[in-house]
């Protein structure tokens, strides 16, 4: 087993049947001149479920948000290396950002569905872009909803308040929201962190559901989670990838001291 | 064990514990203060206000018998401080009495030389007197209450005591008044020669007599008729040669055209000015003449004022000669006014209209008494009621009951010189005084806030006019036009705030990093700094002259200032984005500085030329009315709203398949394709704007009259201004608030859907905030609503209703400081100023109270989120 510390990343991740979507080269970011990624590169496979683990500040969810550069609003903000799409560089200046967005769906720590009906949460992506066929937005509604797992449960009430669910039922709606514009890439940023162990297993399943068809990052603090739903898992430590592969070798046979001593307790 | 675990708890401190309750009780006492303070405030309010809406009471009454009468009366007559009252028979006979006892006092009489007085008249000032007589004469007759103060020192001996006030020596009453000084007050007599009035001799039946003061010079007016229907009319005017003292009298008699014979004349009528002339039969039959021109008299009109089978019993004049005062046999009292009217079929255009009915008594109508400074005045009924009423108001003000009831109904009532006292006398010398406290007779819920119609006024109207130059004006206290211009205000203000405001608020909280927000918040909320009498100041002299001159330009800006920056932002985005980031910053905010100067300067430079095409050449004289149509104007308001309509209706049915067609593209062409759209949106906007313009003046729409009309100087279009200038910091450090409490994580949900910053703002974010930023508009209305020195020194003060934003206004604060000089302490026009106040207290608490409760319902859902 290696000491960390020489910045390598001990890569072993499992390829994928269709190959990788997401290919970060040595990404570096800083938010006003402070540096919380230090050089990180992976692949993404595409299908797969992707985690990203390790201790609080660790830079897992600024290496999520670089990702649908959500990082933008900060000011202040400066990065170098590429993150690469397919073939396209997403922090190249002529990449047209809400288009990136619209190319990936996000689910934040909190449900956070906006304060207006269930099926306008649930079209809400494609109105903003443009679409105002009803029949496409009818038919979106109760796909993403069947999706999300959560048709069965709402399909009576689209109209009503989406503040109005349990928060276990809102954070589906807000994966269903995030997947109503078919994105390639479903960004979970610690989704089950505010519910409780039922709804928690929900989402879960429902990942494990979407698995396939979307490619899934999912930062997670629960390491049980990561090593139920994940292929392959990412552990960072201080701004740096330190390893990143199958989820099964990770978590019971790591490569490195640093990520033994994290998945098993030793701190975090 | 128990006593190891107290003494493991640690001792709060006691000096903490003192503090605290110093606190407590420190807090409580200030907060209970400041809400009494608020109260308080309110109670006091109202308590000025509220006895503008009592009527009268009566503050004292006596009863008593003087001498029985030898004739009928002629007139009462009273001094102003009710001490000596008067009885005037029609043989001349003289009664006097102390009016608070009923003790007789001696008085001469008039020596009429034993001729027959078969008419009498009294003037609305009671000293002035005609009598009429049998062979066609007529005298007249001053009986007047001579008052002289004195020290108390030089007062008589020997005097018998009437009541604690006043001692009399037989002939004058000695009353002591404040200042240990004495008022001596006794009764003196004139009589004039006399007049022959009927060219026939024949005897008087009905006359009117009038006494003013046109420049010191006094005026008789004096119309009679005889009892075959000949009317004359007399005026005389005397000099006083200042040099020689002597006095000439010019004496005018005009024989008016015969009224056909067999006419029963009751009553007669005549303004001061001797220019109408009314005859009344006692069927109610009214014949007017328009004396105005002497050469040319005729009978004017003939009309009825009472219903068929009901007597007219009273015709008379209230002070100021505006309201004829109709008393029925059957109890009914109405208010004529002789108004021009268009199509009226009389011979001089004028028609007597009945405005006011005034609540019947329940028996016939005998005696009428009008007030002499007011619109006040009292009428007695049969059965012995005696109501004292207001002709604006048509309030009945005191009911009063006579002590004996004279079934030959010969019933006199006099209303004393100051409307404090009421006197009622019949031929049998059973009398009544009743003093009077009628503080503010002429208020009323109707006066104050409805519509009235006032004398010379051609219809009833919402009118202020608190003062005026005669002594007959009648104040028109209506709060309406200030309400009305508060609102216009408040509504003009917001319409310039609101939007920019708004859209400031949405800038800085989304569209700016923190940094430069946190520099441009403090510098708009320096704005509402500046003490509003400096944006008054400002807006009246430098800014009005301004607008003024530029109007055109102004208005242009209006046009030109966002079409500038909308062409501008679209330039910016074709710009290629290495470049676009790299002037991000300050560059581009000098740039968009250039870009609104760039619009302001086109707007200065196309001033001029846009006159000519829209306004004629003369924006001031097409806001008149006097030339141009309304098209141009129909055309620049439509453009907006058309070019909504138009992009509204191309987005809805062609925008997916253009944004389509537009991916294929090359993105210059695909930009090239867009400026294309763009210019054939303008056109079409353009054309339909057009038509629209045509077909609206077509059907003879135009908009002078209604939001634009004659042009002032102090107009509300510069209020909105400086108001908006005020008003916007407010706003925008609330709405931005708002807008910034709404949960970051909605905002970022919002961006991760790919929504763009503005579609977030719109879309998520406003209306998450929509009762933040809604507060924060009704509490800038509340501060345009308040505001005071901008309206007082901007606005013009004309309190006028018409919506016409080139035109002033009067807001209430304004009012209540432009009056306050003229309101002296416990007047009228003193308490309405509070109730002014009352209503603006009123309108801000409402206002400010929505807003809470809306702010406080906002919170409550933003805390589910």
């Amino acid at each position: 087993m290696r000491e960390s510390g020489n910045g390598e990343t001990v890569y072993h991740a499992k390829q994928g049947p269709e190959g990788s979507l997401l290919t970060i080269e040595d990404f570096s970011l800083w938010y006003s001149g402070k540096q919380a990624l230090f050089d990180v590169s992976m692949q993404v496979e595409k299908g797969f479920v992707t985690a990203l683990i390790g201790p609080s500040g660790c830079g897992k969810s600024t290496l999520l948000r670089a990702i649908n550069r959500m990082n933008d609003l900060i000011a202040g903000l400066r990065t170098r290396g590429r993150i690469l799409l397919g073939d396209t560089d997403i922090y190249n200046p002529s990449v047209d950002v809400i288009a990136l967005r619209k190319a990936m769906g996000m689910v934040f720590q909190k449900p956070n569905p906006f304060p207006m009906s269930i099926a306008a949460n649930v079209i809400y992506p494609l109105r903003v872009d443009g679409v105002r066929d009803k029949s496409i937005l009818r038919e979106t509604v109760e796909r993403a909803l069947r999706q999300a797992a959560l048709w069965d449960e709402v399909k009576d009430r689209l109209q009503d308040n989406a503040l109005g669910l349990s928060g276990g039922q809102q954070q589906r709606l807000c994966i269903a929201r995030a997947i109503a514009a078919d994105p390639d890439v479903l960004l979970m940023d610690e989704p089950c962190s505010a519910l409780d162990p039922v709804a928690t297993g929900k989402i879960e399943d429902l990942i494990d559901d979407l698995r396939g068809r979307y490619t899934i990052i999912i930062v997670t603090h629960n390491m049980q989670q990561a090593a139920r739903v994940s292929d392959n898992t990412a552990f960072m430590y201080l701004g740096a990838l330190i390893e990143c592969g199958e989820t099964s070798t990770i978590f019971t046979n790591p490569k490195v001291k640093k990520t033994m001593e994290y998945v098993t307790g030793r701190f975090g | 064990m128990a006593q190891t675990q107290t003494s493991g708890l640690k001792q709060t401190r006691r000096a903490v514990l003192v503090a605290d309750k110093i606190a407590d009780t420190v807090i409580t006492i200030g907060g209970v203060l400041v809400i009494a303070a608020v109260l308080g405030m309110m109670v006091f309010l109202v308590s000025e206000a509220i006895p503008l809406f009592k009527g009268g009471r009566v503050a004292a009454y006596s009863h008593y018998t003087v001498k029985k009468a030898d004739s009928p009366v002629a007139g009462l007559s009273v001094d102003e401080f009710k001490t000596i009252a008067a009885r005037v028979n029609r043989s001349g006979q003289v009664t006097a009495w102390h009016a608070p006892t009923g003790a007789p006092i001696k008085s001469p009489s008039f020596d009429l030389e034993h001729k027959q007085v078969t008419a009498s008249a009294q003037a609305i000032d009671s000293r002035y007197m005609a009598f009429g007589f049998a062979d066609g004469a007529v005298r007249f007759a001053t009986i007047e209450p001579k008052t002289e103060v004195m020290n108390r020192r030089d007062l008589p001996s020997g005097l018998k005591t009437l009541d604690e006030r006043d001692s009399t020596d037989g002939t004058t009453v000695y009353s002591l008044i404040p200042g240990n000084q004495i008022r001596k007050t006794w009764i003196e007599l004139q009589l004039e020669e006399a007049i022959a009035m009927s060219p026939s001799a024949r005897p008087i039946v009905a006359m009117d007599y009038r006494f003013s003061r046109f420049g010191e010079r006094p005026t008789k007016a004096l119309a009679a008729i005889d009892d075959q229907g000949a009317g004359t009319l007399l005026r005389a005017e005397s000099k006083l040669n200042l040099f020689t003292g002597q006095v000439k009298t010019d004496v005018q008699k005009t024989d008016l055209p015969p009224l056909k014979n067999g006419v029963n004349i009751q009553h007669a009528l005549v303004n001061e000015l001797a220019s109408s002339v009314y005859f009344a039969e006692k069927s109610g039959k009214v014949y007017r003449f328009n004396t105005r021109d002497v050469s040319d008299i005729r009978l004017a009109e003939t009309t009825k004022v009472t219903p068929d089978s009901v007597d007219l019993n009273v015709f008379g004049y209230l002070a100021g000669e505006g309201s004829v005062v109709v008393g029925g046999s059957d109890g009914s009292v109405s208010i004529f006014f002789l108004l021009r009217r268009d199509g009226a079929t009389t011979a001089d255009g004028s028609m007597l209209v009945k405005t006011r009915a005034f609540e019947p008594q329940p028996s016939a109508v005998v005696a009428f008494s009008p007030g002499q400074q007011s619109k006040m005045f009292a009428t007695a009924d049969v059965a012995g009621g005696v109501w004292v009423r207001y002709g604006t108001s048509t309030n009945t003000l005191v009911k009063v009951k006579r002590s004996t009831v004279d079934s030959k109904s010969s019933e006199r009532i006099l209303l004393s010189p100051r409307s404090d006292g009421l006197l009622s006398m019949n031929a049998t010398g059973a009398a009544d005084l009743w003093e009077l406290d009628i503080p503010h007779p002429e208020s009323s819920l109707r006066t104050l806030f409805g519509r009235v119609w006032y004398e010379d006024y051609p219809e009833p109207s919402y009118t202020w006019q608190s003062t005026g130059a005669t002594d007959a004006f009648e104040p028109k206290l209506s709060l309406a036009p200030l309400i009305f211009g508060t609102l216009k205000a408040t509504f003009y203000s917001l319409l310039f705030a609101i939007p920019i405001a708004l859209l400031a608020a949405i800038y800085t909280s989304e569209f700016v990093s923190p940094d430069v927000r946190g520099k441009i918040k403090p510098v708009i909320e320096v704005m509402a700094s500046v003490p509003s009498v400096v944006l008054g100041f400002v807006a009246a002299l430098v800014l009005a002259p301004v607008v003024e001159n530029w109007i055109a330009a102004v208005l242009l800006a209006f046009v030109a200032l966002p079409c500038s920056l909308i062409v501008a932002a679209y330039l910016w985005q074709l710009l290629p984005p290495p470049l676009a980031l790299r002037i991000q910053g300050l560059p581009k905010l000098t740039i968009f500085f250039v870009v609104v100067l760039t619009g302001a300067y086109a707007a200065y430079w196309l001033g001029p030329t846009f006159e000519r095409l829209f306004f004629d050449g003369n924006f001031k004289a097409w806001a008149n009315g006097d030339r141009g149509g309304g098209a141009p104007f129909h055309f620049m308001m439509a453009l907006p709203v058309v070019a909504i309509g138009v992009g509204a209706v191309v987005s809805r049915f062609f925008g997916a398949r253009f944004s389509a067609y537009m991916k294929t593209l090359h993105p210059l062409n695909a930009a090239a394709l867009d400026l294309a759209r763009w210019l054939g949106i303008a056109a079409a906007t353009i054309v339909i704007s057009f038509v629209l313009a045509a077909g609206l003046q077509c059907l003879g729409f135009d908009p002078r009259g209604g939001f634009v009309g004659t042009y002032v100087q102090r107009n509300t279009l510069n209020v909105g201004f400086a108001m908006g200038f005020a008003v916007i910091p407010i706003i925008y450090t609330l709405a931005e608030d708002a807008l910034n409490a709404v949960p970051e994580h909605l905002r970022a949900a919002s961006l991760a859907c790919g929504a763009t910053v503005w579609q977030t703002a719109i879309w998520i974010i406003l209306p998450t905030a929509v009762s933040g930023v809604f507060s924060a508009v009704m509490i800038g209305m509340g501060r345009a609503v308040g505001e005071t020195m901008i309206v007082v020194m901007a606005a013009g003060n004309t309190p006028l209703m018409d919506m016409n934003i080139f035109n002033g206004l009067r807001a209430l604060s304004a009012n209540i400081a432009v009056e306050l000089p003229e309101a002296p302490k416990d007047g009228t026009l003193y308490r309405v100023l509070f109730l002014t106040g009352l209503v603006l207290f009123a309108m801000t608490f409402v206002i400010n109270t929505v807003a809470e409760i809306v702010r406080l319902r906002f919170r409550k859902r933003s805390m589910q989120l």
